[in-house]
Formats: C-alpha cells, sequence, structure tokens
C-alpha cells in the first residue's frame, strides 16, 4: 500500500461524500434553482475528485496525460451547462421559491398576491 | 489495494447514474429533467474515465472526451430549441 494509494482513498472518501451530499440536494430541494446549486456541487468537487483519483492511480504516462486534458475540459464545460440551464429555467418564468410565510405577509401588504413576488422580465 | 478503489467507486458512480435516471423519470417539469440531465452527463463521463484508468487502456478515455464535448453541445441544442418552442407557444 503506498502513498499514492493513500492519497487516492482520501479523494475518493471525499467524492463519495460530496457525491451523496449532491444527490440528496437534487432530491430534497423545492424549486429547480437550488436544484442546480446541489447538482453543481455534485458534478464539480465529487467528479473532479474522482478525476484527481484517477491521476494518482493511472498506470502510465498517457492515460495520466489524457485525465489531465479531461479534466480541463470539464472545468469549462460544468459550469457553462449549468449556466445554461439556469438561463433557460429564468426565460421560460420559473418563479424562484419562497416560504409560504412570506408569500402571505406579501399577499397582505399590496393585495396583489403572487405575481408581486415575480421576477421582472429578461429584456 | 488499486483494484479495490477503482472497482468499489464505479459501483458507487453506476449507483448515482440509478438515482440520476430516477430523478430524470420523476420530476414533472422540463427544468427539472434539463438538472438531472446535467447531473448524468458528469456523472457517466466519471464512470468512462474510471473504466479507461481500471483496464489501463487509452482508447477509453478518448472516448470520455469526445462524449464530453459533444454531450455538452447536444445540451446547448436541446436548452435552444425547448426555449423558442416555449416562447412560440405562449405568443400564439
Amino acid at each position: 500500500m503506498s502513498i499514492r494509494e493513500i492519497l487516492a482513498a482520501i479523494a475518493f472518501l471525499a467524492a463519495v461524500i460530496f457525491g451523496v451530499a449532491g444527490l440528496a440536494g437534487l432530491f430534497r430541494f423545492p424549486d429547480p434553482y437550488s436544484r442546480l446549486q446541489a447538482g453543481s456541487l455534485l458534478g464539480t468537487t465529487s467528479v473532479l475528485s474522482i478525476f484527481i483519483g484517477t491521476l494518482l492511480l493511472s498506470p502510465n504516462g498517457a492515460v495520466a496525460a489524457r485525465v489531465v486534458v479531461i479534466m480541463l475540459f470539464f472545468l469549462i464545460s460544468s459550469p457553462t451547462g449549468s449556466h445554461i440551464v439556469a438561463r433557460f429555467t429564468w426565460n421560460i418564468g420559473t418563479h424562484p421559491w419562497r416560504p409560504k410565510s412570506e408569500e402571505k405577509k406579501n399577499q397582505g401588504k399590496t393585495g396583489k398576491g403572487k405575481d408581486e413576488a415575480a421576477p421582472e422580465e429578461n429584456p | 489495494m488499486r483494484e479495490f478503489l477503482l472497482t468499489g467507486m464505479q459501483w458507487f458512480i453506476i449507483a448515482c447514474i440509478l438515482v440520476c435516471i430516477i430523478r430524470i423519470l420523476t420530476s414533472r417539469t422540463t427544468s427539472g429533467k434539463l438538472v438531472g440531465l446535467n447531473v448524468l452527463s458528469g456523472v457517466v463521463l466519471a464512470f468512462l474515465v474510471l473504466r479507461g484508468v481500471s483496464e489501463g487502456r487509452a482508447l477509453y478515455l478518448d472516448v470520455a472526451l469526445v462524449y464530453d464535448i459533444f454531450g455538452f453541445l447536444g445540451f446547448l441544442g436541446i436548452a435552444r430549441f425547448l426555449k423558442d418552442k416555449i416562447q412560440g407557444e405562449s405568443q400564439e
């Protein structure tokens, strides 16, 4: 059991912890924006930890170089994908979630109800 | 030890893929499905890299890189098409 295997085991343990947390958030959060945040946590931290672990365990230089290239491209493409989904969700007019007590308070104040809490139209 | 780590992580990733597919199938809105798809693409990429390193073949990693690029482009296309379609329906 060498030092590289111990470091890889630590990276994989972090990947498991963050992966379970991200999947739980994907099921438990109420609206698409917060779910997207949990998904980005899983996508970035967990998958990147797995890449670091495989980089430590890679058998030869060809495999390690390809893992580095995949890691760099993933660091660019994953936040861009999350951004695309968030903009799509905003553009089709989904309301951000807010607690029911706050909604009632807004209703009492303005008398207009839910539309008061709606996001402004994107230009 | 090395084989144990790589095999165990592969089983964990397979479980993640199944959970993501359940999430995609059970969410009702389009945004929920797209969020699940976003997570699924990253998780499948991690599975391909783990598989390639455990087999020791560089070919699998080439496949993983091409999968990442084209998955990203397809994702862009889906969001673009659905946005135009939904906005067109609401204007009519």
